[in-house]
């Protein structure tokens, strides 16, 4: 379908089923493995530098860096941890979801030459709990490794279900989660690299980061680094979702622009409507207009437009959608998702979907709109962890670029799309009572 | 390269450059600048630091975001604003307080915290002026019992995570928790059971709002009617510092003075809330005299003092006196002198010796968290004995320090015992005595005479102390005499056994001294005045009449025996917070260095039965302690559990010759191998090697 | 195997001294009851030697534990935007019709637990419904019928 790359992460997927071992060491799998064997961890993270991978998580820090931080076992006695993170529940993200579910093999022996670059034994797979599926297809290919020792090497993986909690994806909050306990992010430093899983060193690296590793040891660090555009390349994994005609994963080369991602891979909008807005990276991005999608699809021209690729969930808007609405539902997720530890998250996720309900009912002034943006400055930059921040970063984005909308809200009395906006009426978790029941909290 | 810790750095806080060592927190290197940074959730007695509520922001040169001064070290050449400068860090943290006040009712004239709350505080000084909230604040059902001891007012809550943090990693029992997520998140206990533990009540000081408070306290007092006055707690050997609350001469609450070597700031829920012992129903008001076999009469303290005298003579040297322990040095010590000197009567039951030559062991507590290997050779649990050791022992333990349970193996940096006068070589060795005041108690007895005892069975027997009064072996012995005198508090103590009663004091009601287990000598203040005279005032009197001159003043009477017992030392250089003294010299080893008690034989267990700490007159009289007292639980160490194939709170059988109890077990970490426990309630007929059966 | 045994052997996974076993000692109770009552909490608690007020404090947190009882089968409509944006909340609708319950209830047959919930992570494939968590893709209104028929059909078959 359109223009993909030629793939490198889900390569080998069109025409051979890689869930099973024999199928992925037909196209040349658990290759990379001895040859990062041979070589030193630190050999290995020299490679990773030189391909100028960059992690796929949403943070976009550059791979082979963070694992040269992991200080030696000299330097601190205790066991280093490789933590992958499989919790994707960022709104619009579903890849490593495809991932696993269709390169388990590369994935695990991505997991494996990390665990040597990094020197570690002990690699958890933190997968988010509502993943059955790929966590089904993950526990199979490792039970095929069973009998494999000379793959497994003294490595153990550990599978780890998530129960549900979107700030589970933040790396220090999995950790504590990973421990057994509530899924609260720490604050920083002291970095996982030092202070990370059970206080000892740890890398945490989303999947597709992981996924990436062994095409890159199999090709050499230097060629990967000649595809894509300076500061992003390689290949990515987009997820392209909403009103769109073919939604799914697409492996495309960065730079490709948002429009022909859409219209090229993504078969345009469906039912005949126009295009409206664009969410480029996940529900934490700043958002795009219909105006600003000829933008490559890579770190620095959308940071160039204020936004990112975050983790490359792209959801796709037509004019049926209410801004407004779109506001309410994604701060309904944050305010549900935050994990209740710092205040102004807590606090104020909660009173930006107050306000933004009071416009979509038709009971603002401008007032109102006024306290939203300075409810967004209050808690911008201010928490934590970046969960709160988002929620006001979006929402301060909507307001920047559909201050009409907005105004519209406050003028006409109501939304002005009276009933017929495709986000009516939703009805978020937030609004039941999904655990025990003990606060009355008013919306 | 390796920094040592006492690297200076310098750092700029608004404008004035201090010296620290790097990595102090900004929250303390501020303070050392003179600069306060507000804070909520900053609490460095509950570890580290966890940056929750964004109350201490600051603008830091060259970072982007606003910083969490509490959760920020200090490196060299730093430059940082807080509030008073920045108007960013002001504008941060007038947003925080915006923020918590979104949720916080507006209820500062009924709450118990207004007047001596940070919020309120916070809010005036650096609050937005008025609320720009238009939406309802969440309600809660309020304010619930989390206990009989304290009452939660979730409305208040504003989630600093400090109680559930004190629960969690300094008490560690795992009671108080948060529950839900996000704004839904409140604080709880397991299906509204009580909050269940040696120290609950330090959340109700942790919480720096109205939210967690005393219920004994509840609607007491407002902050300008109160005094608080300071003393030492009397109830164990520990001797946390106090302060006792006081309306109307009215003990109103306990709260904690915080001695960083012997408490840091913590008290267990008896030395806090028991002071209800003050106002029992049986509370001895003026002396009594056996009136029938479970009848007092009152007697007016003339006739009081008359019979004294003649039961005294009467009984003459063979007297026998059994000291409780809970006496001050100086009460001991004027009772001491009045039989030594008066009568000759040198025959005393004290509550334990304790081998002089420990004080050459002498460390104190706080040097417990920084031993590297401990031993705990205790029979009975040290939490039930000396509560706030349990605390350094578990804050020892998260600092990394080896700790093992029955005798070590190798040397140790320090040894908790219940055993006087054992070493296991270890350099600082922590003896845990059975009373308060032991110690200073059996100083004081020496030190009012030299005379020998004489044979004999004793005619008469002196009883001071309900908690003497209420020891089976002090009451089998004066089941034997003729004679019982009894000094105390509460009649049940003595009824059936004492002809005549004297009324004691409580230590929130007396002026002396007392030594701990360390070895520190503390002043207790009288917090308010007894419904009786003082015991000094009276024993004075009664000394007179045998010719014994004893001051009704305790600083006298310290004087008198300071030289003798504490190397001169004067009662108003005691201090507020008393100073530990340095160790003895070491003379010749003369302790032991202690061995494992012989095991039980084949699958047998020896069974401890200990004392719990919420046993014991002053417990007794206060209803809201009640549901923390003991019962029904078998602790057992992992080893024996898995050998006998025990799960954690599996229902079991003890047994020992044809007698047996249903119990429930606890894996106990404090335990070695081959010892089981049970509170001595629990204990019914059960011997000292039991069977247990899952 | 009990459900302490199942215990002790996930517990034995992780390093000693961690509490790591909590969430999957949750998820296994939760498999063994159907949610997470109160004796659950205390059986979870004492299987792993930590207290019921832990466990809770940790179960709560997270949106996949129910701490009050669930029906037989438990259908949950995505309703974030990608979903959203698609049609969602039509499909919640005719679930609700279907069942007769709103979302956030149980079916009055006790049969089946409707909710909404959080992106799924299948946003491409919208809209996402999990059926006893499996993911049932491009899930459209007119779907509904015959999902709730399949789940009243299997619960037939079951015979109890
Ligand atoms: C609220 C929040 C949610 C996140 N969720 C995810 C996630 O689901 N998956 C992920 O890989 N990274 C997530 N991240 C980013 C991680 O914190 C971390 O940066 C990443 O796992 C590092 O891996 P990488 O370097 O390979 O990208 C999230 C971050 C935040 C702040
Ligand atoms: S920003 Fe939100 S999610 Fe992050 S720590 Fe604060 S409350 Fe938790
Ligand atoms: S005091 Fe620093 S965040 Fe609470």
């Amino acid at each position: 379908m359109g223009t993909e790359v030629e793939k490198i992460v889900l390569a080998g997927t069109d025409d051979r089923d890689l869930t099973k071992l024999a199928e992925y060491e037909a196209v040349g799998g658990y290759k990379a493995l001895p040859k990062a064997r041979a070589m030193t961890p630190q050999e290995v993270t020299e490679e990773l530098i030189t391909s100028e991978l960059r992690g796929r998580g949403g943070a976009f820090f550059p791979t082979g860096r963070k694992w040269s931080f992991v200080p030696s076992k000299e330097q601190i006695p205790k066991p280093h941890y490789l933590v992958v993170n499989a919790d994707e529940s960022e709104p619009g993200s579903f890849k490593d979801n495809e991932i696993i579910s269709r390169v388990p093999h590369r994935f695990i022996e991505g997991c494996l030459i990390t665990a040597h670059a990094i020197d570690s034994k002990h690699v958890f797979v933190y997968i988010r709990g509502e993943y059955s599926g790929p966590y089904e297809i993950l526990v199979n290919a490792l039970e095929e490794l069973k009998d494999r020792p000379e793959i497994r090497g003294d490595v153990t993986i550990v599978v780890h279900r998530g129960a549900g909690a979107y700030i589970c994806g933040e790396e220090t909050a999995l950790l504590e989660s990973l421990e057994g306990k509530r899924g609260q992010p720490r604050s920083k430093p002291p970095f996982p690299a030092i202070s990370g899983l059970y206080a000892s060193p740890t890398v945490v690296n989303n999947v597709e980061t992981i996924t990436t590793v062994p095409p890159i040891i199999a090709m050499g660090g230097a060629e990967y680094a000649k595809l894509g555009v300076p500061n992003t390349r390689g290949t990515r994994v987009v997820s392209l979702s909403g009103n769109v005609v073919n939604g799914g994963n697409y492996e495309i080369a960065p730079g490709m622009t948002v429009r022909a991602i859409i219209d090229e891979l993504g078969g345009g909008i469906p039912d005949g409507r126009e295009l409206k807005a664009v969410v480029p990276g996940g529900s934490s991005t700043v958002i795009l207009t219909k105006d600003e999608i000829d933008v490559g699809y890579d770190f620095d021209s959308l940071g160039q437009l204020k936004t990112a690729m975050g983790s490359a969930g792209i959801v796709v808007l037509d004019d049926r959608c209410c801004i407004v609405q779109l506001g309410i539902r994604f701060s309904e997720f944050y305010e549900h998702e935050s994990c209740g530890k710092c205040t102004p998250c807590r606090e104020g996720t909660r009173w930006l979907t107050a306000i933004l309900r009071k416009l979509e009912d038709g009971r603002a002034t401008q007032a109102d709109l006024d306290l939203l943006l300075d409810v967004c400055d209050r808690i911008n930059g201010k928490c934590l962890c970046p969960l709160g921040d988002s929620d006001a970063i979006i929402i301060a984005s909507y307001v920047a670029k559909f201050r009409d909308e907005f105004i519209a809200h406050i003028e006409e009395g109501g939304c002005p799309f009276g009933g017929e906006s495709s986000l009516d009426h939703v009805l978020a978790p937030i609004a039941m009572h999904t655990h025990s029941p003990v606060a009355e909290v008013p919306a | 390269m390796t920094q040592t810790a006492t690297d200076l750095v310098t750092v700029t806080i608004d404008e004035r450059s201090v010296q620290v060592p790097k990595g102090t927190g900004i929250v303390e290197t501020a303070a050392s600048a003179g600069i306060e940074i507000p804070v909520f959730c900053y609490e460095p007695r509950l570890g580290a630091p966890v940056g929750a509520c964004r109350m201490c922001l600051v603008e830091v040169a060259g970072m982007p975001k606003l910083q969490a001064g509490c959760t920020l070290t200090a490196q060299d050449g730093m430059i940082v604003k807080t509030a008073r400068s920045s108007e960013l860090a002001a504008e941060g943290q007038n947003s925080t307080l915006e923020f918590i006040l979104v949720n916080h009712p507006l209820d500062c004239p009924v709450c118990d915290k207004g007047g001596e709350c940070p919020l309120q505080d916070l809010t005036f000084r650096y609050g937005p002026g008025n609320t720009r909230m238009t939406f309802p604040k969440r309600t809660f059902e309020k304010p619930i019992p989390i206990s009989p001891l304290i009452a939660l007012d979730r409305e208040r809550c504003i989630l600093c995570y400090r109680c559930t943090r004190f629960s969690e990693s300094v008490a560690e029992d795992g009671q108080l928790v948060a529950i839900n997520r996000g704004a839904q998140s409140v604080i709880a206990t397991f299906e509204d059971e009580p909050y269940k533990g040696h120290f609950s009540g330090n959340v109700t000081e942790l919480c720096p709002v109205g939210a967690l408070t005393s219920t004994q306290y509840r609607f007491e007092a407002r902050p300008w009617e109160i005094q608080n006055v300071p003393t030492v707690c009397g109830l164990c050997p520990v001797g946390c510092n106090t302060a006792a609350t006081t309306r109307e001469g009215k003990v109103k609450r306990i709260i904690s003075r915080n001695h960083p070597e012997v408490d840091e700031g913590w008290l267990c829920d008896k030395g806090r809330f028991a002071f209800d012992h003050l106002h029992a129903r049986d509370r001895i008001t003026t002396p009594l005299r056996k009136a029938g076999p479970r009848r007092f009469e009152q007697v007016s303290w003339e006739d009081a003092l008359d019979q004294a005298e003649t039961l005294l003579r009467d009984g003459g040297a063979s007297t026998v006196t059994a000291l409780s322990g809970n006496e001050s040095v100086e009460e001991a010590y004027a009772l001491a002198k009045l039989m030594r000197q008066g009568l000759s009567a040198n025959s005393a039951v004290l509550p334990e010796e304790v081998p002089d030559a420990l004080d050459s062991y002498r460390a104190p507590l706080s040097a417990l968290r920084d031993a590297k290997t401990i031993a705990v050779y205790c029979d009975e649990p040290v939490v039930e004995r000396a509560p706030v050791v349990e605390l350094w022992l578990k804050a020892a333990r998260r600092k990394g320090a080896t700790i093992t349970y029955g005798a070590p193996e190798g040397p140790v940096d320090a040894l908790v015992t219940d055993q006087p006068g054992i070493t296991f070589g270890a350099q600082n060795v922590y003896y845990l005595p059975r009373t308060p005041n032991g110690r200073g108690v059996t100083d004081a007895w020496s030190a009012a005479g030299d005379g020998e005892p004489v044979d004999g069975k004793p005619r008469v027997v002196v009883i001071s102390g309900d908690e003497a009064a209420t020891d089976p072996a002090v009451r089998a012995m004066a089941a034997e005499a003729e004679i019982v005198i009894g000094i105390g508090m509460f009649q049940e103590s003595f009824r059936g056994i004492a002809d005549l009663v004297l009324p004691g004091t409580s230590y929130l009601e007396r002026d002396g001294t007392t030594i701990n287990l360390e070895g520190r000598l503390q002043r207790q203040r009288r917090a308010v005045l007894a419904p009786v005279p003082d015991v000094l005032a009276w024993l004075a009197k009664l000394a007179e009449r045998f010719g014994v001159e004893v001051s009704p003043h305790s600083s006298v009477v310290f004087d008198e025996i300071s030289g003798q017992c504490f190397g001169g030392i004067s009662y108003a250089d005691i201090g507020e917070r008393a100073e530990l003294p340095p160790p003895a010299a070491r003379r010749a080893e003369t302790l032991e260095p202690g061995s494992n008690p012989e095991p039980g034989s084949g699958i047998g267990l020896r069974l401890v039965a200990y004392r719990p700490l919420f046993s014991g007159p002053a417990v007794e009289r206060t209803p809201e302690l009640q549901f923390q007292r003991p019962g029904g639980d078998l602790q057992i160490s992992r080893a024996d559990a898995k050998a006998r194939g025990i799960r954690h709170g599996q229902t079991v059988t003890v047994s020992s010759n044809g007698t047996s109890v249903e119990l429930r077990a606890q894996i106990a970490r404090d335990l070695a191998a081959g010892t089981v426990r049970v509170a001595a309630t629990d204990a019914g007929d059960l011997h000292a090697i039991v069977e247990v059966k899952s | 195997m009990s459900l302490y045994d199942a215990i002790q052997e996930v517990r034995a996974i992780y390093p000693e001294d961690s509490e790591s076993a909590v969430l999957p000692a949750l998820r296994l109770a939760q498999g063994e009851y159907g949610w997470l009552s109160p004796d659950a909490l205390r059986e979870v608690a004492d299987a792993l030697e930590t207290t019921p007020a832990y466990c809770k404090s940790v179960a709560s947190f997270y949106d996949q534990f129910h701490l009050a009882p669930i029906g037989e089968h438990l259908v949950e409509v995505c309703t974030n935007v990608s979903c959203a944006v698609v049609g969602a909340q039509r499909v919640v609708e005719a679930f609700e019709g279907e069942l007769g319950c709103h979302a956030g209830e149980t079916s009055a047959d006790g049969k089946v637990t409707l909710r909404t919930v959080e992106c799924l992570g299948g946003c491409g494939w919208a809209t996402i419904v999990a059926v006893d968590h499996h993911y049932r893709t491009h899930v459209k209104a007119d779907d509904v019928p015959a999902i709730v028929q399949e789940l009243q059909g299997v619960v037939e078959t079951h015979g109890d």
